[in-house]
């Protein structure tokens, strides 16, 4: 294991080591994989001292995140306002108090997989991603980021440093919600994240963004059909009854060891709308029934 | 390591779970599914709640962690530990250490914790004994005993 003391050191090191080498932030997912004999690292590069990577910050309409901040930090961050009550969802729903305190926000991305809970948030903020090499940076949308499962378009000389997403606006809001088969350390059978903006009280969906942790394939992804058949409508059953149909359209889900396909849809269809739901709750101050 | 510093010399693959038991004879920490889903191993690293199996040893390379053994001591029991013998709170006992742990951590920064509140502090760690009631029951009385005594 190579333990690089700085920033500078690593992407050095990444630079001349491009093959078998494997980051390591704080474990919770890669030391599980190596269990399975999922992955065996050649070489395990440790960035879980490199503490210039632990914050979140506000500039100029921007919240930045830097890639070690933990789930449990991130939630409990100052800058997480009310506005930003869905971080307190995710990590109460991502795991107990021992796997949110290691589990970081870069990691979580890195692992792109459909279990992570925080991608489909990040997905619906609009996020990027910094990534840095010895020659430089690139920003990266984070939809884009994703190229597969358990693929990123990270290079081998790259380390991903900071995620960051446009601060919400006061008329808009985001909600998640999770289901699996209980309420703690588990993977969703679905996951949902919502963007919701609705200006003034006429519960008219001015815009929204919404994010699975699976849609069409097995990474969280946007349902953007579903999105279109929402936006501009005023919140109501007919509206919700014609985003369901969207939304079963273009789902293209799979049966697995957890769940099959068709409950999967259902559970699916349920989950959009209590996300959007909770959305408006919080923006209207109101419980909303439809 | 529960107050004492250590100069050790780790192999890449060792985990924390693994020095804890192995190199430091500090059997009170259980191994469980070491998968991170159980929460038994779970030791205190840095005031945090960890999964000791799912860190590298060098990972914990100076940090501050606290074991069972650095809670109380069979002649003087943490108010915790008094608390969960009270109750009877352990029945098989294998992860009573973990408990503790994060009854502790709970504590130490919450003195008036809610039932919620203690329910997700302990979410982490199964018991398959399926004792919880009493666990919380304990932790309860463990809160109002610390309270008293400050």
């Amino acid at each position: 294991m190579f333990v690089p003391e700085n920033l500078k050191e690593l992407l050095e090191f990444l630079d001349s080591h491009q093959s078998g080498v494997h980051l390591i932030a704080n474990g919770t997912d890669l030391i599980n994989r190596m269990q399975r004999r999922e992955i065996i690292p050649k070489l395990l590069v440790d960035l879980s001292g490199l503490n210039e990577f632990k914050y979140v910050k506000s500039k100029e309409g921007v919240i930045r995140v830097g890639a070690l901040t933990t789930i449990s930090e991130l939630a409990a961050n100052q800058l997480m306002t009310p506005k930003y009550s869905v971080f307190k969802e995710v990590a109460s729903k991502f795991g107990g108090p021992s796997i949110i305190n290691m589990a970081t926000v870069g990691g979580n991305i890195c692992a792109a997989s459909s279990s992570e809970d925080l991608i489909p948030v990040l997905l619906v903020l609009n996020a990027q991603v910094q990534v840095r090499s010895i020659t430089g940076e690139r920003t990266i949308p984070i939809e884009e980021f994703l190229s597969g499962k358990r693929t990123t378009q990270l290079r081998p000389n790259e380390i991903l440093v900071e995620t960051r997403f446009p601060d919400l606006e006061v008329t808009s809001t985001c909600s998640f919600e999770k289901v699996g088969m209980r309420n703690s350390l588990i993977t969703a059978f679905v996951n949902c994240a919502v963007y919701l903006h609705m200006d003034g009280s006429a519960k008219v969906i001015d815009d929204v963004r919404i994010a699975f942790n699976r849609t069409s394939g097995k990474i969280p992804q946007r349902a953007r059909e579903t999105e279109t058949a929402l936006k501009g409508k005023t919140l109501n059953e007919q509206t919700m009854t014609e985003a369901t149909r969207a939304l079963r359209g273009e789902l293209k889900l799979t049966s697995d060891f957890r769940v099959s396909e068709e409950y999967r849809t259902e559970v699916a269809c349920a989950v959009l709308k209590r996300t959007l739901l909770s959305c408006a709750h919080k923006l209207l101050g109101e419980e909303i029934v439809v | 390591m529960n107050g004492k510093e250590h100069a050790l010399v780790v192999q890449s693959h060792e985990r924390l779970l693994d020095v804890l038991r192995d190199r430091l004879g500090l059997k009170g920490t259980k191994e469980g599914c070491s998968t991170g889903d159980c929460g038994i191993c779970a030791v205190l690293m840095d005031g945090k709640l960890v999964n000791s199996c799912l860190v590298f040893a060098i990972q914990a390379r100076n940090k501050k962690i606290v074991t069972i053994e650095g809670v109380g001591t069979a002649e003087n029991p943490h108010p915790i530990q008094r608390a969960f013998m009270k109750w009877n709170a352990s029945q098989c006992g294998y992860c009573i250490p973990a408990m503790i742990l994060a009854s502790k951590e709970l504590l130490d920064r919450n003195p008036n914790p809610t039932t919620e509140e203690i329910k997700r502090a302990t979410s982490g760690i199964i018991c398959r004994c399926t004792g919880y009631v009493k666990i919380f029951e304990a932790i309860k009385t463990a809160a109002a005993e610390m309270k008293e005594a400050d």
